[in-house]
């Protein structure tokens, strides 16, 4: 409390440097650092990881229920992406609400579709960043799976990769698409698991839901790299999960009122 | 400068808004007293533009808050101290603050010092008292080197010792210059750190202007050892008055035009002594608060329907 305020001025001269807007670059780092730097959101990272190379021990150990195949156990990889990842990029859209933060960022830069946008490059980059990983970790596991004496085929193609990397972007950007709409993490998270499973339930019961929305059925035709004549349906449920909840939440993130 | 224009805002029909207007100058702090639930917050959010008015508007600097290029090098806020991610140390919380103002990070530094939180700097927030924060989310409006600032209730959480800091601190800002506007539901403390005063109940401004002039006495008390000749004095020049305690007069200034001198020119034209002619004393702005605001913080509910 031993200050000194008294001879100093605080600042009334710099309004030549208020005209420069805040370059997107900017925002998209400081939206990195939100999102990677507290204590939670390492533990977080760090439970991704765990539990994606955690997986990658079930095709290794468990030779006989999985094809040992490289494109196989990028697939597993893909799943245990997708267990955990999406909810650090939920957090990213909800976390700011939970906490109020949300007054000091829009006052910071008002314009809240810049914010978004800043917030959906983080989550691009660590979509892509976690599928590196899991690439990694699926390399990992074939050469574990040959040190133990298999020779697991290798079938790996552009479309397999690209695919792999479509289908851990989706997942990331459906969860995303329900934080940017909820604006409140337990809401967000819990429907991220619950609404996929839901379908898939009423997908057995209707192929018009298995068929065009449920995801487990869709978007595990886009992993499995198997796009002939599922494309319409593909397209359908990708707007389903992703482009219609995510353009509502966007459309409610720039009207709703901060209290 | 902040300027806002008729601004209303209903939440679910009820009106927490109703028609403020208030403009505050460079080289002055403006007090927004009301008490809690008045709207003061909602008026300040609408300002920066986190609750979208129903109608009229809001600027700064000659722009709407949304068209500022980088808002917080123009303006600064604290909206709610206790808004603050709590997994994060105050260092960081104001680097960030810096990065996206793009100030120098040594100013984050220099912040950390003005505000008293250099030893505490790399703690988490969530291990903040509410008055650490407070300094905290000063030290945030300050990071652009803004001219305006805009504070909602700085002083809540802040020990005497704070509060007198805080209020050394604007006076500062506004002498350099700057345009302060803070809220408050505390009388003392707008009494003894703003110049301006802007009094919202019920969501309505009931009464603005500079504090002295607000706080200026309205009636004259006047005693004669003649009350009945004084009183018939005063009703012959058509000054109003009431009967107070004793024998004294109560006289409305009328907004100025009656005034002591004028008073004993009426007492000696009609030759009435007189034993007492002062201006009643104020309970300073305590008292026009309570006045001001007691009709209509009664109902609210009735007022809104």
């Amino acid at each position: 409390m031993t200050t000194s305020l008294s001879a100093r001025p605080t600042g009334i001269d710099a309004a030549s440097a208020s005209t420069a807007p805040i370059p997107f670059s900017r925002l998209v780092r400081v939206e990195w650092i939100k999102a990677t730097d507290t204590r939670a959101a390492r533990w977080l990272l760090a439970l991704v990881a765990l539990s994606t190379a955690g997986m990658m021990l079930v095709p290794v150990l468990d030779e006989s229920s999985f094809d040992q195949t490289h494109a196989s156990y990028l697939r597993v990889a893909a799943l245990g992406l997708t267990v955990l990842l999406p909810v650090v990029t939920i957090l990213m859209f909800t976390g700011e609400w939970s906490q109020r933060s949300v007054m000091t960022t829009f006052t910071q830069e008002p314009r809240r579709l810049r914010v978004v946008n800043a917030k959906l490059a983080v989550s691009l980059l660590l979509g892509t960043g976690g599928a590196a990983f899991g690439a990694l970790v699926s390399a990992a596991g074939v050469a574990l799976a040959e040190a133990s004496g298999r020779t697991p085929a290798g079938d790996m193609s552009v479309g397999v990769v690209a695919s792999y990397l479509l289908y851990v972007l989706l997942n990331v950007f459906a969860a995303v698409a329900l934080g940017a709409l909820l604006h409140n993490s337990a809401a967000a998270i819990a429907a991220s698991f619950a609404l996929p499973a839901g379908f898939a339930l009423i997908g057995k019961a209707s192929s018009l839901v298995s068929e065009w929305i449920d995801m487990s059925t869709t978007w595990n035709w886009m992993l499995q790299n198997d796009w002939g004549g599922h494309l319409p349906q593909i397209s359908v449920s990708v707007a389903f999960w992703v482009g219609v909840p995510l353009a509502a939440g966007m459309f409610r993130t720039v009207r709703r009122d901060v209290g | 400068m902040i300027t806002a224009t008729a601004l209303c805002k209903s939440y679910q029909r009820l009106p927490v808004v109703r028609d403020v207007s208030l403009r505050c100058e460079p080289g002055t702090i403006t007090g927004f007293l009301g008490a809690n639930g008045a709207g003061k917050s909602t008026t300040l959010k609408m300002i920066v533009g986190l609750v979208r008015p129903d109608s009229g508007t809001a600027m700064i600097a000659d722009r709407p808050f949304a068209e500022l290029p980088n808002p917080t090098r123009v303006v600064g806020t604290l909206l709610d101290a206790s808004a603050m991610h709590p997994g994060r140390s105050g260092r960081s919380t104001l680097a960030t603050a810096a990065r996206l103002a793009d100030v120098q990070p040594r100013r984050v530094d220099e912040l950390l010092d003005l505000v008293g939180l250099t030893d505490a700097a790399d703690k988490r927030v969530g291990t903040y008292s509410l008055g650490m924060r407070q300094r905290l989310g000063i030290a945030q409006a300050l990071v652009g080197e803004p001219a305006t600032l805009i504070l909602d209730e700085p002083a809540n959480g802040l020990d005497p010792e704070g509060i007198a800091w805080m209020r050394t601190l604007l006076r500062n800002f506004a002498d350099h210059g700057g345009t302060v506007l803070l809220s408050s539901h505390l009388l003392h403390e707008v009494q003894a750190t703003a110049d301006h005063l802007v009094v919202i109940s019920g969501g309505a401004v009931v009464a603005s202007g500079r504090m002295a002039e607000l706080l200026a006495s309205s009636t004259i008390i006047v005693r004669s050892p003649e009350p009945a000749a004084l009183a018939a004095a005063f009703r012959a020049a058509h000054i109003d008055f009431v009967a107070g305690p004793g024998d004294e007069l109560r006289v409305d200034v009328a907004g100025g035009r009656v005034t002591t001198e004028v008073l004993a020119g009426v007492a000696r034209d009609h030759q009435v002594l007189l034993s007492e002619l002062r201006p009643s004393e104020t309970n300073g702005l305590e008292q026009l608060f309570f006045t001001l605001t007691a009709t209509t913080t009664t109902s609210p509910q009735e007022t809104a329907a």
